[in-house]
C-alpha cells in the first residue's frame, strides 16, 4: 500500500516534470522576437536594438535551451513567479487577485451542476427507459454539445438584454457572478447527468443485489449501503474529467463577463506576450490538476485497491 | 545443440524457473513433464527469447538460440493464428522477407505429411476443425526448415483420437525433417511414447532427466514415482514389469 | 439511430457542396443593408458589414468542419503512432511514452491549445497545430490499451518469432483490431475539435476576419447583440447542430461495435 502510494507521487512529480520541460520549450520557440515584443509593449514606439538587446538580456532570453530552463525552473520551483515582463511588477500578487476572482466562480459553478445533475439523474433511474429518463438523456446530450461561449452569450441575451434582471458584464459584485456560475453549471450539469445517471443504473445491476432484497433490507438501506458507493466510482472519476471542463469553461466565461480572472489574466498575458504571467498560470493550472487526479488516484486506491494495477 | 546451463528466470518477483540445466541434439526429442504451475510455459518463453532469464546462459551451438529461429507450436491452435487473415497467410510469415515466391513444393510435401488438404490454408482459423489447426500450426513451425521446433502442449486442446494421430505425424516428420523437438507436456504417457530424454519439472527446478525406459521402470524420485503410478491408474502408460 | 447516422453524413456534404448553395458572395459587402433582420432577400439577415449571413454559414462551415476533420484526422495519426510504440517498444518505452501523454494530459487540452495558439500567433496553422498537439492523447491511450491486451495473443507472438519487424506487426496484427475503436474515439474527438475551433476563434486566437467561420462570426456578432440579436443565434446554432449529430452518431456507432465484440 505504502509502495503504491510512493509510486502514485513519483509518477505525479514525473508528470510534472515532463510538463514544465513541454512548457518551457513552448514559451522557447515560440515565433517572433519576445524581446522585441516585449519592449513594444513596454516602451511604445521608442524601439532601438540597444532597448531590444537590453530587454533579451533582462528576461533571459539569450542562454542555451537547458541552461536558461534551470533558470526557468529554479524559481518557479519554490512558487516565485517573477515580475511581468510587461508592467514590471511581481506576479505573484496579481496572479492572487486572479484567484480570488476565480476559485469562487468554480466553487459556485460545481454547485449549481451537483445541484442540477444529482436530482435528475436520480429521477431519471427511477424508471430507466421510460419517458423522464430519455428526456434528462436527451438534455444532457443537447448540454454537452453547447460550448460555453455560445451559452454565456444566449443568458447575456435573455438576462441581461432582453429581461435585464441580471448584470452582465464585470465583476463588482457577488450578483455579478450569478451569469457566469451558471453559463459553467449548466455545462457541468450535462455532462456530470449522463455519468452519475450510468453510474447508478450500473450499481443497480450489480449480481449481490437481489441477494440483499430478499433478506428483507428496505430499499432506502440498500440505496444508501449498496448503490451510492458503487456510483462512486466513476463520480469520482469525473470529478477529474470535470476539472479539465471547468479549467477550460472559466477562460471562455471569464473573458465573456469581462471578470478579471484567471482566464482573461491568461488570455490578456497570451495577447500581450507577457511570457512570466502566462507561464505562472501554466505552472498554477498544471499543479492543480496533477494534484486533484494524484488524490483522486489515492481515493480510488482506497475504494477498490485493484484498480490501476495493470496500468503501467 | 541447445544447451541450457544453470538458468533461472523469474516472472514479475516469483522465481519461476531454477537452476536449470538441460541440452538436447538435433533430430532428438527432449520432453519436459510437470503438472501446471511447473514453469513448463516459462522454460519455453525463455529458451524463446521471450522471457530474459535472470541468471544462467541459453545457447544453440555456442551462439544466442534467437539465430537458430526457433519456432513454437502453441497449447491454443486457433488463437495462433490472426483471425482476420487466412491460414495461408499467417503459415508464411515465417519465410515472408527470404523468400520473394511461395515454396509450393514445399508446403505440398509438408500437407501430405500433416495430412491436411491444401485448400484448407485458404480458410480463416475459425472456418476449420481444432485438430486440423493445431496440424496447420505445426505446418507453420516448419515451414522455414528451423533445426529446433518447441511444443508447447501440442496435444492437450485435442480429443483423444486426434492426439493420437497428431503425435504420430509429429513423430514421422521428425524422422524425415531432423530437427530437434523440444516438447513440453503433462502427458506422461504421450512423453514415455515419443520422447529420446524425459525431464521432470517440479516447482521450476528439474527434479530428473531420464529416458522413458528407466523413467517408466524405475522413477529416482518420490515425485517421479507418483507421477509415474498416476499415469498408470489413468491407463496413460502401460505399467512395466 | 440510423437517421442520426444520416444527418451527421448531410452535415458533412454541407461542408463540402454547401459553399455552391449559397447565395451571395460570403465576403461581399453591403453597407446599406447591413444589420438587417431576416428576410426574403436575406433568409437570415445580415452582418455589421451588410454581408450575407447564410452564405457566410455555408461557407463557414468547410472551415468549421473541415478544419476539425483535418485535426481530429492528425490527432488520430499521432496517437496511433504513438500508443502503438508504447507496446511494441518493450517496458522502458513504455514507460517514457505513457509519462509524456501523461504530461500532456496534466493540463487541460483547450486551454493549452489557447496558450500554444496564441504564443504562436493567431492564424489557421497555429490553429491546426494547437489543437492537433493537444488532440492525441486519448487516442494514444485506447491504442496502447488494445495493444498491450493484443500483446499476449498467440499470432502476435507467432509474428514475433517469425522474425517480422515490428513497423510489420503493428501494421498486419495491431491497426486491423484498433480501428472500431478508434473510429468512436474519433468521432468524439470530431465534435471537440469543432467546439475548439469555434472556441478559440471566438477568443481571438484562432481563424481570424473576414474568413466566415462560426466562431469568428459569433466574435463578431457579439458586439452588435443589442440591435440584432437574432445575428448571433445561427453559428451558435450551426456549431451546436453539429456536434450533436456527430456525438449521436458516435454514440450509436460505440453501441453497434460494442454489440460485435461481444458476439465475438
Amino acid at each position: 500500500m505504502i509502495g503504491t502510494v510512493a509510486g502514485l507521487i513519483l509518477r505525479a512529480i514525473v508528470v510534472l516534470s515532463g510538463t514544465a520541460i513541454i512548457t518551457f520549450a513552448l514559451l522557447w520557440n515560440a515565433p517572433g522576437d519576445p524581446a522585441q515584443a516585449i519592449a513594444m509593449a513596454r516602451f511604445d514606439a521608442l524601439l532601438t536594438e540597444d532597448v531590444i538587446d537590453q530587454v533579451r538580456e533582462e528576461v533571459g532570453l539569450n542562454t542555451s535551451f537547458w541552461s536558461a530552463f534551470v533558470d526557468w525552473i529554479a524559481p518557479l520551483l519554490v512558487l516565485d513567479f517573477g515580475y511581468s515582463s510587461v508592467t514590471g511588477r511581481p506576479v505573484g500578487p496579481d496572479l492572487w487577485v486572479a484567484i480570488t476572482y476565480t476559485f469562487p466562480l468554480a466553487v459556485m459553478a460545481l454547485a449549481i451542476g451537483l445541484a442540477i445533475s444529482l436530482p435528475l439523474a436520480i429521477i431519471a433511474t427511477k424508471n430507466p427507459g421510460g419517458m423522464l429518463d430519455r428526456l434528462a438523456v436527451a438534455t444532457a446530450s443537447m448540454g454537452t454539445a453547447i460550448p460555453a461561449f455560445w451559452l454565456g452569450l444566449l443568458l447575456i441575451l435573455l438576462f441581461a438584454v432582453q429581461l435585464n434582471w441580471l448584470p452582465a458584464m464585470g465583476a463588482r459584485t457577488p450578483v455579478h457572478s450569478i451569469l457566469p456560475a451558471m453559463t459553467l453549471g449548466f455545462g457541468i450539469a450535462a455532462s456530470l447527468t449522463r455519468i452519475i445517471r450510468s453510474g447508478i443504473l450500473e450499481a443497480r445491476d450489480q449480481p449481490f443485489l437481489p441477494a440483499i432484497r430478499r433478506r428483507g433490507v428496505p430499499v432506502r438501506a440498500i440505496g444508501r449501503d449498496h448503490i451510492a458507493p458503487h456510483a462512486a466510482v466513476p463520480v469520482v472519476t469525473v470529478v477529474g474529467l470535470e476539472l479539465a471542463f471547468l479549467l477550460e469553461g472559466l477562460v471562455v466565461v471569464e473573458v465573456i463577463f469581462g471578470r478579471p480572472g484567471l482566464g482573461t489574466f491568461l488570455t490578456s498575458a497570451i495577447v500581450a506576450r507577457d511570457f512570466p504571467h502566462v507561464q505562472a498560470v501554466v505552472v498554477l493550472v498544471a499543479l492543480v490538476f496533477v494534484t486533484v487526479n494524484l488524490i483522486i488516484d489515492l481515493i480510488y486506491k482506497r475504494i477498490d485497491p485493484r484498480i490501476g494495477e495493470h496500468d503501467a | 545443440m541447445l544447451r541450457l546451463d544453470q538458468v533461472s528466470a523469474k516472472r514479475g518477483n516469483v522465481v519461476a524457473l531454477e537452476d536449470i540445466s538441460l541440452s538436447l541434439s538435433p533430430g532428438n526429442t527432449l520432453a519436459v513433464v510437470g503438472e501446471s504451475g511447473a514453469g513448463k510455459s516459462t522454460l519455453i518463453a525463455t529458451i524463446l527469447g521471450l522471457l530474459r532469464p535472470s541468471k544462467g546462459t541459453i545457447t544453440w551451438n555456442g551462439a544466442e538460440v534467437s539465430t537458430c529461429r526457433p519456432s513454437l507450436v502453441m497449447q491454443e491452435p486457433r488463437s495462433a493464428f490472426n483471425p482476420a487473415h487466412p491460414l495461408l497467410r499467417s503459415v508464411l510469415e515465417p519465410i515472408v522477407g527470404q523468400r520473394a515466391t511461395v515454396p509450393t513444393e514445399r508446403i505440398e510435401r509438408l500437407c501430405t505429411g500433416l495430412e491436411l488438404p491444401q485448400q484448407l490454408l485458404n480458410r480463416r482459423p475459425s472456418e476449420v476443425s481444432i485438430g486440423q489447426a493445431q496440424r496447420v500450426g505445426i505446418l507453420r513451425a516448419l515451414i522455414a526448415t528451423p533445426p529446433l521446433v518447441l511444443f508447447d502442449e501440442p496435444l492437450s486442446a485435442l480429443d483423444a483420437v486426434t492426439q493420437k494421430h497428431t503425435a504420430r505425424l509429429i513423430a514421422d516428420l521428425q524422422r524425415e525433417e531432423g530437427f530437434a523437438a523440444l516438447i513440453v507436456t503433462h502427458d506422461l504417457g504421450y512423453a514415455v511414447a515419443h520422447a529420446d530424454e524425459i525431464a521432470v519439472l517440479k516447482s521450476g527446478r528439474i527434479e530428473e532427466v531420464a529416458t522413458p525406459e528407466s523413467f517408466a521402470v524405475a522413477p529416482k524420485s518420490d515425485y517421479c514415482k507418483t507421477l509415474r503410478d498416476a499415469a498408470i491408474a489413468l491407463g496413460a502408460l502401460e505399467a512395466v514389469g | 439511430m440510423r437517421s442520426v447516422t444520416y444527418l451527421a453524413v448531410a452535415i458533412f456534404l454541407l461542408a463540402i457542396v454547401g459553399p455552391f448553395f449559397a447565395p451571395y458572395d460570403p465576403a461581399a459587402i453591403n453597407i446599406p443593408k447591413r444589420l438587417s433582420p431576416p428576410s426574403s432577400e436575406f433568409f437570415l439577415g445580415t452582418d455589421a458589414l451588410g454581408r450575407d449571413i447564410l452564405s457566410r454559414l455555408l461557407h463557414g462551415a468547410r472551415y468549421s468542419l473541415g478544419l476539425a476533420f483535418l485535426i481530429s484526422f492528425i490527432a488520430l495519426v499521432i496517437g496511433t503512432v504513438v500508443g502503438l510504440l508504447a507496446p511494441l517498444g518493450g517496458k522502458i518505452a513504455d514507460w517514457l511514452i505513457m509519462r509524456t501523454t501523461d504530461s500532456f494530459l496534466a493540463f487541460p487540452e483547450l486551454v493549452a491549445a489557447v496558450v500554444i495558439a496564441g504564443l504562436m500567433g493567431a492564424g489557421m496553422w497555429s490553429l491546426i497545430f494547437a489543437l492537433s498537439v493537444t488532440g492525441w492523447m486519448r487516442y494514444a491511450r485506447v491504442a496502447r490499451g488494445i495493444g498491450l491486451s493484443l500483446q499476449s495473443r498467440g499470432y502476435v507472438i507467432q509474428a514475433k518469432l517469425a522474425g517480422l519487424s515490428p513497423l510489420a506487426i503493428a501494421r498486419w496484427h495491431y491497426l486491423p483490431s484498433l480501428v472500431p475503436s478508434l473510429t468512436v474515439v474519433w468521432t468524439g474527438m470530431f465534435a471537440r475539435a469543432i467546439i475548439g475551433i469555434s472556441t478559440l476563434s471566438f477568443l481571438g486566437f484562432g481563424v481570424q476576419p473576414p474568413t466566415p467561420e462560426w466562431g469568428a462570426m459569433l466574435l463578431d456578432a457579439r458586439i452588435h447583440m443589442r440591435s440584432t440579436p437574432l445575428q448571433m443565434i445561427w453559428p451558435g446554432l450551426a456549431v451546436v447542430v453539429s456536434v450533436l449529430a456527430i456525438n449521436l452518431a458516435g454514440d450509436a456507432l460505440r453501441d453497434s461495435v460494442a454489440e460485435r465484440s461481444e458476439h465475438q
